[in-house]
């Protein structure tokens, strides 16, 4: 019961995340509820693979099952919205983004500047390169879980709009 | 039906370059424009560059080039599904090149969602980040403190039409000496979250993932393009970010 309700808890602030990083790419006025619940799905799914009892899967691997559980769900959406599924996938893709990898390769290679230490050099060199490398296979895996289903389901995917 | 290939070159090429503008990927901007251009009876090539679009195409047995530079206009999925709307309104005959032409103004000009939205949405949204990476409330409430004032700072400093990597780097900034209070003030258990968390607002999602998308498309130019810009985008604010944790003398490197 008390899993349930972290998941639940996780796919509550998942969808807030989604609904406010949405509303900053423009959606149109229909998509944000979509957007709220595709977000609320894929963080769900990727929390329930990275936190259960039987195998904790990594990032890497968790965002691309939750993200293709995204891209499924927006297709399916899409349809029914008359929206690119991109409009709905991508927003809810937002609060996966690993916006902390992303920042700390960055102040890694930053801080790898600023020192003279050997020791200390390699520390932050390592931090540069671990998290730039899950930074951008994470990504990868993200954009190859939503994009797969739009390819698969082209005949849909490309479609939607059509009135 | 009979089109006359130039107008219709310039209103396509016109038309994919809004398409870019406003944050679509290389396959639907291709397919949209092949949609259009098959009904038209258009025989063209089409290179999307970082930047511009070149649209080739016969007018009078000559080849014609048209580049249209890419609008720096700010990603806009309604303006993507409108558009896209648009190409099978014309390709299924519904309209003429004259009342496309008037619809797709009527697209471009539409205008963005409400500003005072947008900065309670998102700082909602940093709001709910900082609880998935385990905030507690006192965390919570001061990354929604950090992004309202960030993200209002942005929104300024854009109208204002300063360069963007200079803003990214400014707000980042700017939010990151709001945060450090937890710090400062020793409020709550997690001020580490509270300034982790309060920059991700600025992350440029959307090209991260549409420089992917073009990647896996093998349009390499426009995704090493988009991938860079985010890069740079990225660096700014980490820089920014950096320079309020020295400023506030946290000692956290």
């Amino acid at each position: 019961m008390t899993y349930l309700l972290l998941v639940l808890e996780d796919a509550f602030y998942a969808a807030l995340a989604g609904i406010g990083f949405a509303s900053i790419s423009n959606p149109p006025k229909n998509a944000y509820k979509y957007c709220a619940f595709i977000s609320a799905v894929g963080h769900a799914v990727r929390y329930v693979f990275m936190h259960n009892n039987y195998h904790e899967f990594g990032l890497i691997f968790s965002s691309f099952v939750a993200a293709l559980a995204i891209g499924f769900v927006s297709v399916g959406m899409a349809s029914k919205a008359k929206c690119p599924p991109e409009t709905f996938s991508f927003p809810s893709l937002l609060p996966m983004i690993p916006g902390m990898y992303a920042y700390r390769t960055v102040e890694g290679l930053v801080m790898c500047l600023f020192t003279e230490d050997e020791q200390l050099f390699n520390h932050y060199l390592y931090l540069c390169t671990s998290n730039g490398l899950t930074c951008a296979f994470d990504i990868l895996g993200m954009v190859l879980g939503t994009i797969v289903p739009i390819f698969i389901l082209n005949k849909i995917s490309f479609r939607v709009t059509r009135s | 039906m009979s089109i006359n290939p130039k107008e219709a070159a310039v209103f396509l090429v016109d038309y994919a370059a809004w398409l870019y503008g406003c944050g679509a990927t290389c396959s639907r901007i291709t397919k949209n424009v092949d949609r259009i251009a098959q009904v038209w009876g258009l025989k063209f090539e089409m290179n999307i560059l970082p930047g511009s679009i070149q649209f080739t195409t016969e007018v009078d047995d000559c080849s014609q080039v048209f580049i249209k530079k890419t609008p720096a206009t700010g990603i806009s999925f309604y303006k993507n599904t409108q558009l896209s709307k648009l190409s099978w309104g014309i390709a299924d005959g519904k309209m003429s090149l004259n009342d496309a032409k008037e619809a797709f103004r009527k697209i471009i000009t539409a205008p963005f969602t409400n500003k005072w939205v947008v900065l309670v949405l998102a700082s909602l949204a940093n709001l709910g980040f900082c609880r998935i990476f385990g905030g507690d409330a006192i965390a919570m409430g001061i990354v929604f403190i950090a992004t309202l004032a960030g993200f209002r700072l942005k929104q300024i400093l854009i109208e204002e039409h300063m360069d963007h990597k200079l803003v990214f780097l400014i707000c980042a900034f700017f939010s990151s000496v709001i945060a450090t209070s937890g710090y400062i003030f020793h409020l709550g258990d997690k001020p580490e979250v509270a300034l982790g968390t309060c920059v991700l607002y600025l992350i440029p999602g959307i090209p991260y993932i549409n420089s992917i998308s073009d990647l896996l498309v093998g349009e390499y130019l426009v995704a090493f393009s988009r991938f860079m810009n985010a890069l740079l985008l990225t660096f700014c604010l980490s820089v920014g970010l950096a320079c309020g944790i020295l400023l506030m003398n946290l000692q956290l490197f």
